[in-house]
């Protein structure tokens, strides 16, 4: 794509990928089962009504397969209800993740990889629709695209693109650039414009220039209208940080002038309060994370999924 | 390439972490760790240690900072340009008693 052709990244060793994608599979292989179970239940609301009313209480017992279905080791997974009873509910969702070096800097990557890795594999689980993976930084680079299937060797390829040493993070353009990724997939779907929706979960440590805070929110109104979701999550690795570095406690420093005597007077504030995303978490530990991602899940179909029919 | 670099960091902040020989004017833990605008010098940085949020001292110490061991007497912002760095990185910035005498302190 254009984006690929303007960057500078190199590819990591496919070697060094897979091992990588392996181990953090591994780590997190019952986070993404427990996931899968609690999205199951947010992400497909229609289908369940729809059976309650085409096949009364019988069919909906079909959900205990979830656990004959992890037994088999997923190979099981055409038994689910989606097949017999077709959802009208499709979806696209984007997972992006910062690429950049304050990423490793933070030591936050490792718990990006865990939660990328453990969303991506519980997503492609579920088969609810198409996935796109992204990398951000000062440039935003697809590593995984709509049209491509999540194989198994998916993952490990698109680890290959990661590597925080982006010298920037421009949160800016990652939401315009998803935006328009987003517009170009829906007019590519197959499903009715009305029936798809449109997801990006932003993986993160959540620091950009606060001055950025603000076209970020004009940003957002426009995803808004085009429905798209934005969910920041903001991977905040507590452990390898010292205090006061938690991005919850992270304070800013600006100039302010006074109008009256000319001066610049110093202001403190929490880097957190002009924080431009309605939807975000803070995770600092990969187990909290199916609970609360499901939860806020929740919340927004709630507010503005079934709110619109 | 210099040109987005030069963007990059123009307007942007960068993380500090203030450090301090003397024991009479650290920082509790919490506090030293702050997001500051790159385009600040010396002077704008002693202002926000000497602040309310910070030392909230009665009458304002000059500070001058070394990172790694050197005075800085640029902007943050051309620090980073000169020494390849970019605002991602945490800067570790010492401070330490100006001794240069408060009247002169506009000039830098
Ligand atoms: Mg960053």
């Amino acid at each position: 794509s254009t984006h690929l052709d303007e960057t500078t990244i190199e590819l990591r060793s496919a070697i060094d990928a897979r091992e990588q994608w392996t181990h953090y599979e591994a780590m997190t292989r019952d986070l993404s089962l427990s996931l899968t179970e609690q999205l199951r239940l947010i992400l497909a609301p229609t289908l369940a009504t729809k059976m309650r009313g085409d096949f009364r209480t019988g069919k909906r017992l079909n959900i205990k397969r979830i656990i004959p279905y992890i037994a088999s080791q997923y190979k099981r997974d055409k038994i689910w209800m989606r097949r017999s009873v077709p959802s009208k509910r499709s979806y696209q969702i984007m997972l992006a993740v910062d690429d950049s070096k304050s990423m490793g800097e933070s030591g936050s990557g490792s718990l990006a990889f865990e939660t990328l890795v453990m969303v991506s594999k519980s997503l492609s689980m579920l088969e609810v629709g198409d996935i796109c993976v992204l990398g951000f930084g000062d440039q935003v680079n697809i590593a995984h695209d709509f049209d491509t299937p999540f194989s198994s060797d998916a993952g490990p390829r698109i680890f290959q693109h990661f590597g925080f040493e982006q010298s920037r993070t421009d949160v800016t353009r990652l939401v315009r650039e998803s935006i328009e990724i987003f517009r170009t997939a829906r007019a590519k779907a197959s499903s009715s414009p009305a029936d798809l929706w449109q997801l990006q979960l932003i993986i993160s440590d959540g620091v950009c220039d606060s001055s950025e805070h603000e076209p970020i929110r004009r940003l957002l109104r426009e995803a808004l209208e085009e429905r798209i979701m934005m969910v920041f999550v903001i991977v905040d690795d507590v452990r390898n940080k010292k205090k006061g570095e938690s991005v919850m406690d992270l304070k800013e420093a600006r100039f302010v002038k006074d109008e009256n005597t000319g001066q610049s007077n110093v202001k403190i504030e929490r880097y957190l309060d002009t924080f431009p995303f309605q939807y975000y978490l803070i995770v600092s530990d990969v187990k909290e994370l199916p609970g609360v991602l499901a939860t806020l899940l929740r919340q927004w179909f709630t507010e503005v999924v079934d709110s619109s029919g | 390439m210099e040109d987005s670099i030069a963007t990059a960091t123009g307007h942007g902040q960068v993380q500090v972490y203030f450090s301090t020989n003397s024991p009479d004017i650290e920082l509790p833990e919490e506090k030293r760790q702050l997001r500051v605008p790159t385009d600040v010098r010396r002077y704008g940085l002693s202002q926000i240690l000497n602040s309310e949020s910070m030392l909230d001292t009665s009458a304002p110490i000059p500070f001058d900072f070394l990172i790694n061991g050197t005075f800085l007497r640029t902007t943050i912002d051309e620090y980073l340009v000169a020494n390849g760095l970019s605002s991602e990185t945490t800067l570790n910035l010492q401070y330490v008693r100006s001794l240069i005498p408060p009247l002169y302190e506009a000039s830098f």
